[in-house]
C-alpha cells in the first residue's frame, strides 16, 4: 500500500469535509469577538466616563457588560473550540467529517441563538444569573446547535482507523459531553417557570460559572494545546502519565471550585470549593511539566506565529489557575472577595487562555483546510503582539486594583467611595489593554473574512466557468 | 501512532503521538497528601453538611454555644454562670472545693441529698463551725452568699451543683426557694451543723 499517497488523498477528502462548517463556525466567531470586545471596551469606558451612552438604555453597563462577556464566550470561544475540536477529531481519525452538512446547519443555528440572547440582554430580558442571561429561547437554541455539532463530531471519534487515543481525544470529548450536561442543568434549574428559592440559585449560578468558565475551557484549551504543540514542535508529547492524571484530577476536583468563601450558604460548601480548589493545583502543575518537557528544547522558530500564541495561552492557563486556586483560599478571599481580582482572573481565562490557543489553533489549520496560505500573514505576527501586551496590560492592572480594593475594604476607617476610586488608575491602563486585544481581534477578522470572500469567489468563479463552458451546450444540443 | 513516528522527528502534518509513561509516584504522592490536608481542612470547617452550620461558625457544637437556651437547659445555663460567678471562687469551677477555704461540692452528701431544705438553707442563711462532708471534717465560716440572689437564680445554682460533675439529684424550681425563704423567720444566725440536723431533709 502506498502510505503517502493514501496519506494526502486522506489529507484532501478531511480538508474538503471541513471547510464549509468551519468557514461558519469562525465567520460568525470573528463578528461575536469583535462585538463583544466592542461592548467590552464601551462597559469600560464607563468607569472613566459614567455618562458615555448613558442616556440610551440599551448602552447601560447593566447590560452592556454582561452581554460583552456572553458574546465573547458563548460567541467566540464556543463555536471556535467547536469547530477546532473538529478538526483535530477528523485528524486524529485518518477520516473526512462525519455528517459534515450537520456541523453547517448548526454553526448558523448557534449563531442565531448567541444573536437573540446578546439581543435579548441588551433589550433588558436578561435572566439575572452570570453567564446564562440568554433569554430561554436562545439558549434553547444554543443547547440543540450544541448537540448537533456535539453528534457530528461524535461521530467522526467514532469512525477514527485507531482504536488508541491520544491524550486530546479524552478532554475535547469530555469537553463534549460537559457542556451539554452543565448548560441544560442550569437552565432548566435557573430558566425554568419553578425556580428553586432563594439561596439554591446561586449556587447553582456558581456551579454553572465554574464548570463553564474554570472547567469546560480547560478541558478544551489544554486538548486543543496538547495536539497543536506537540505537532507544530514536532515531537512527542510528554508523559502520557502526568497527562492522564492531570485530566482525571481537573475533571474530578475542577469541577467542585467555584463557592466564594464567605457566600450565604451552609458553611460546608464553600469549604469544599475550597479543598477542591487547592487540589486543582496538581493539575496545573502535571499541565505544566508535560508543556515544558514537550516545547523546551523544540528549536521552533515561532516569531508570533501560531506556536506562540498557544504557548502563551498555556502560560496563561496556569497564571489563571492559580489566581482562580489563591481567590479560593480563605485568608486571600478576605480581602480578595467582591473586588477587580475576580474579573481579571475571568478575562484572563477568556482572552489570555482560551481565545489565545484558539487564535493560534485557526492560523495552523485554516490555511491547511483552505490549501493556501493565509492571505496576510504579517497582520497575523501583528496580531500575537498585539493580544499578549494588551492580555498583560488588562489583566495585571485589574489583579493589582484588586488587591488594592480589598485592603481598602477591609478598612473599616475607609470610605466604600474611597475604595471604589482607588481601582481607577489601574483601569486606566487595563482599559488600553481591552483596546490593543480589540486591535488585535479586528487583525484576526481581517484574516478570516478574506479568506471567506477568496473561497465564496473562487466558487463563483467556478461555477461562472461551469456555465461558459462550451460543452455544456454541446452536452444541451445532444 | 506507529513506533516509527515517537522518534522526535514525527513531520509536522503526521499527527502528534504521545509519549507512554507512569505518572511519576511523587506527584501521586503530592496529591494524596493535598487530599489528606484538605480532609483535615474539611473537617475543621465544614460543619459535616450540617445544613444549619454557617461560616463563620465551624460545627453544630461551635454553634450550640451561641443559640438562646430554654427550659431546663437555659435554667443550667443560668445556674452555671451565676454559680462561676458567686460560688466558684472558693468552691472551685470544677466543685471541688479548696483545702483551707471551702468543702467540696461534687459528691457531696448535702449537695446530693434527697431533698433541698438543709442545702437552700446554707446559701440563704451561711454556715459556721465543724460540719463532716465527704468523709473530712471542716470549720469553716460562710457568709450568707445567696440571701441577695432573686429566687430563680438561685434555684438556678441549686439545679446546677446537684446535676454537675457526676452529681445526680432532682431540680429545684424557684418557687420552692420562695417558700423556704419565707419560712425562714427573721433570724441572721448562720446555720450549724445540729440547726441543719434538727430540720426536716
Amino acid at each position: 500500500m502506498n502510505l503517502t499517497e493514501n496519506n494526502s488523498s486522506c489529507d484532501r477528502e478531511i480538508n474538503d469535509s471541513l471547510r464549509v462548517p468551519l468557514l461558519a463556525l469562525f465567520g460568525g466567531a470573528a463578528v461575536w469577538l469583535i462585538v463583544g470586545l466592542v461592548l467590552g471596551l464601551i462597559a469600560g469606558i464607563k468607569f472613566h466616563a459614567p455618562d458615555f451612552l448613558g442616556a440610551c438604555p440599551v448602552m447601560t453597563y447593566g447590560r452592556v457588560a454582561p452581554a460583552a462577556n456572553d458574546a465573547v464566550l458563548y460567541g467566540f470561544c464556543i463555536p471556535a473550540a467547536l469547530g477546532v475540536a473538529l478538526w483535530i477529531f477528523a485528524r486524529l481519525s485518518g477520516q473526512p467529517l462525519a455528517l459534515p452538512l450537520v456541523p453547517v446547519v448548526a454553526a448558523n443555528l448557534w449563531h442565531l441563538g448567541v444573536f437573540i440572547g446578546t439581543a435579548g440582554i441588551l433589550l433588558g430580558a436578561s435572566s439575572g444569573h452570570t453567564w446564562l442571561e440568554y433569554p430561554r429561547a436562545a439558549a434553547v437554541i444554543l443547547f440543540a446547535a450544541f448537540m448537533l455539532i456535539a453528534v457530528s463530531a461524535a461521530a467522526t471519534f467514532g469512525w477514527r482507523r485507531q482504536q488508541e487515543l491520544y491524550p486530546s481525544h479524552w478532554f475535547l470529548f469530555a469537553g463534549l459531553l460537559w457542556f451539554p450536561w452543565i448548560y441544560s442543568t442550569a437552565n432548566i434549574l435557573l430558566n425554568s417557570h419553578q425556580l428553586p428559592r432563594g439561596v439554591v440559585q446561586p449556587i447553582i449560578g456558581w456551579w454553572f460559572a465554574n464548570n463553564l468558565v474554570f472547567v469546560w475551557l480547560a478541558l478544551v484549551g489544554v486538548g486543543t494545546a496538547f495536539y497543536f504543540l506537540p505537532k507544530i514542535a514536532a515531537r512527542p508529547l510528554a508523559n502520557s502519565g502526568y497527562v492522564l492524571l492531570a485530566f482525571l484530577t481537573l475533571v474530578f476536583f475542577g469541577t467542585w471550585c467555584g463557592i466564594p468563601q464567605g457566600a450565604p450558604v451552609p458553611a460546608w460548601l464553600p469549604t469544599l470549593s475550597s479543598v477542591a480548589a487547592a487540589l486543582t493545583l496538581v493539575p496545573l502543575l502535571a499541565i505544566s511539566i508535560v508543556t515544558l518537557k514537550t516545547v523546551c528544547g523544540s528549536n521552533v522558530s515561532c516569531k508570533g506565529g501560531p506556536f506562540c500564541f498557544i504557548r502563551f495561552g498555556v502560560m496563561s492557563f496556569i497564571v489563571s489557575g492559580i489566581l482562580y486556586v489563591s481567590a479560593a483560599c480563605p485568608q486571600y478571599s478576605r480581602i480578595l472577595n467582591f473586588t477587580w481580582f475576580g474579573a481579571a482572573q475571568t478575562q484572563l481565562q477568556l482572552l489570555g487562555f482560551a481565545a489565545m490557543i484558539l487564535f493560534g489553533a485557526i492560523y495552523e489549520l485554516l490555511p491547511q483546510v483552505m490549501g493556501k496560505p493565509l492571505p496576510q500573514p504579517a497582520l497575523a505576527k501583528a496580531h500575537f503582539y498585539l493580544s499578549m501586551i494588551g492580555v498583560l496590560l488588562f489583566f495585571v492592572p485589574l489583579v493589582l486594583a484588586g488587591v488594592v480594593q480589598g485592603e481598602k475594604l477591609a478598612d473599616a476607617n475607609i470610605p466604600f467611595a474611597d475604595a471604589n476610586t482607588a481601582a481607577l488608575k489601574f483601569l486606566r491602563v487595563s482599559t488600553t489593554g481591552q483596546m490593543l486585544i480589540l486591535l488585535g481581534a479586528l487583525l484576526f477578522a481581517v484574516n478570516i473574512f478574506i479568506m471567506t470572500i477568496q473561497w465564496k469567489l473562487g466558487i463563483a468563479k467556478t461555477v461562472i466557468a461551469y456555465i461558459k463552458s462550451p460543452l455544456e451546450t454541446a452536452e444541451v444540443k445532444s | 501512532m506507529s513506533d516509527e513516528n515517537k522518534s522526535s522527528s514525527v513531520p509536522s502534518a503526521g499527527e502528534p503521538v504521545a509519549t507512554r509513561s507512569a505518572a511519576p509516584m511523587w506527584i501521586i504522592v503530592t496529591t494524596l497528601v493535598l487530599l489528606f490536608i484538605g480532609g483535615i481542612y474539611f473537617d475543621r470547617h465544614s460543619g459535616w453538611f450540617n445544613p444549619k452550620v454557617y461560616a463563620p461558625y465551624t460545627s453544630a457544637e461551635n454553634l450550640e454555644g451561641f443559640q438562646p437556651q430554654s427550659g431546663a437547659a437555659a435554667a443550667l445555663a443560668r445556674g452555671k454562670k451565676t454559680y462561676e460567678a458567686v460560688c466558684g471562687i472558693c468552691h472551685g469551677p470544677d466543685g471541688l472545693g479548696k483545702p483551707g477555704q471551702a468543702p467540696p461540692l461534687a459528691g457531696s452528701e448535702w449537695v446530693v441529698a434527697k431533698g433541698f431544705n438543709r442545702l437552700a438553707h446554707i446559701p440563704l442563711m451561711g454556715l459556721a463551725g465543724n460540719i463532716k462532708v465527704a468523709g473530712k471534717d471542716w470549720s469553716m465560716n460562710m457568709a450568707a452568699m445567696g440571701a441577695a440572689l432573686p429566687d430563680d437564680d438561685l434555684a438556678a445554682v441549686l439545679t446546677y451543683i446537684r446535676s454537675a460533675w457526676g452529681n445526680q439529684a432532682s431540680a429545684v424550681e424557684g418557687d420552692d426557694i420562695k417558700k423556704i425563704r419565707s419560712g425562714m423567720g427573721g433570724g441572721s444566725q448562720p446555720m450549724t451543723h445540729d440547726m441543719l440536723m434538727a430540720m426536716p431533709e
